[in-house]
């Protein structure tokens, strides 16, 4: 197979500003983005909570977060589906096959994610940080905050981590967006379709964005750890 | 009092202090004295106690809040935020909302004091291990609190560092603060200024 062909128009497509190669880009940024800033505060806070309570269950809820880490991304595409679908208990709301419904489904993905970095990132942690917070005046919601911060490459590791995870699925997306042209989508549903389809030019260059994203992003969490010299 | 499985310590214990007062709590390794400063900085539960502080009451299992705006405890090996020695003084001035200027005023006053004016933006792991103590001191100073306990602050120190601490240990004392220092070092023990507590599991005895 020729591969310098389809490279060439791969990188033709980008930088002649494809718009359907550019609008299958936009949908997977925002809806993954969305879906981390929605997620990320609440898991974060849950991962906290996580950590530093003691209460019936907790190392129950820590195993079964850690279990889904690993859980088929597909058969969470399943199962939101069956709740959007028409017939399921949140049909009403006529979700299935928008953007909403991937990001309710990378959502899902992340959550253990975000969850399990930031109570390991916690459980890490120096216990003198919260002590020393508290001893200092900190209310118990600063003293967390504080603990956060000073964790906090750990805990945008996890971020990071959950970006890369569902910026790049496609079981998911597929079941519950579609893969609607300029609607739902996005980078890996697009790959998937084009190669299928023995049209590898769209595929590399989406390939290439995809993989853009994720070095730029750990580049940026490498030069913020770098400036954390200072710390 | 507080259990550690079957051990119980300070079981029907007293401690009484007298505001602008030094205290040097002695005593054998294991016998309490880390874990009764503790108790009075609100950070280690106990089963049952009583404290009182300023005129108000309370037990150790409803720590009042306010409390801790008035009683700082400095752990033996301090830990500082990661970010420069300057911020880690503002952190609990920041808490108590006080303005900015004076805010600065308190700061570099308090870096004056212990010697690490120059010091002010380093990160705390640039630092030695007497500036590092040095840095915790100043940062509890800088708030004025009405009780101060102080963790061996001398340990895992020698040479210029010790006496640097000691001589910052004895200014606070000298200023009216009421200060708890846990101790071991023979020259903290010596000190004139500060009245010697005895502690062993059961109770807390002053010392002649």
């Amino acid at each position: 197979m020729d591969l310098f062909e389809p490279t060439r128009l791969a990188f033709h497509l980008l930088l002649t500003g494809d718009p359907g190669l550019w609008r299958i880009i936009w949908v997977s940024l925002w809806v993954s983005v969305f879906a981390i800033a929605l997620m990320a505060p609440l898991c974060i806070a849950f991962g906290f909570m996580l950590a530093k309570r003691q209460f019936a269950g907790q190392r129950a809820v820590v195993v079964l977060l850690q279990a889904l880490l690993s859980f088929p991304t597909v058969v969470i595409g399943l199962v939101i589906y069956l709740l959007l679908s028409r017939h399921g208990p949140l049909g009403a709301f006529d979700l299935l096959f928008t953007p909403w419904a991937i990001m309710i489904g990378y959502m899902v993905i992340a959550l253990p994610i975000l969850t399990v970095f930031t109570v390991s990132a916690v459980q890490g942690a120096d216990p003198r940080v919260y002590e020393t917070a508290r001893s200092l005046g900190a209310g118990r919601l600063q003293a967390a905050l504080t603990t956060l911060w000073e964790v906090r490459f750990a805990v945008m590791a996890g971020i990071v981590n959950a970006f890369g995870r569902v910026v790049s699925e496609v079981g998911c997306a597929l079941m519950v967006g579609g893969n609607i042209a300029g609607i739902t989508r996005n980078i890996p549903t697009a790959i998937a379709l084009e190669t299928s389809k023995g049209e590898f030019a769209q595929g590399i260059a989406l390939g290439f964005v995809l993989i853009t994203v994720a070095i730029g992003i750990n580049v940026a969490l490498a030069w913020l750890q770098g400036r954390g010299g200072l710390e | 009092m507080k259990r550690f499985g079957d051990r119980v310590l300070f079981d029907g214990a007293r401690l009484e202090l007298e505001a602008g007062s030094g205290y040097v709590l002695t005593g054998a390794n294991g016998t309490g004295k880390t874990t009764l400063l503790r108790i009075v900085a609100g950070l280690e539960p106990s089963e049952s106690g009583r404290l009182a502080f300023c005129a108000q009451a309370s037990t150790v299992l409803d720590y009042p809040e306010e409390w801790r705006r008035e009683i700082v405890y400095v752990h033996q090996q301090p830990y500082l935020f990661r970010t420069t020695i300057e911020e880690n003084l503002e952190y609990g001035l920041a808490r108590r909302h006080l303005p900015n200027a004076e805010r600065q005023a308190r700061v570099r006053e308090a870096l004056a004091w212990a010697g690490l004016a120059e010091r002010r933006d380093v990160p705390p792991h640039k630092l030695s291990g007497g500036e590092k103590q040095r840095a915790a001191l100043a940062r509890a100073k800088v708030l004025d609190p009405t009780l101060l306990l102080l963790d061996e602050p001398t340990a895992n120190l020698d040479g210029d560092a010790r006496r640097q601490v000691l001589e910052l240990v004895t200014a606070l004392c000298i200023e009216n603060h009421t200060v708890v220092v846990a101790s071991h070092d023979p020259e903290i023990i010596r000190l004139a200024i500060l009245n010697r507590l005895r502690v062993s599991d059961l109770r807390i005895e002053a010392v002649e």
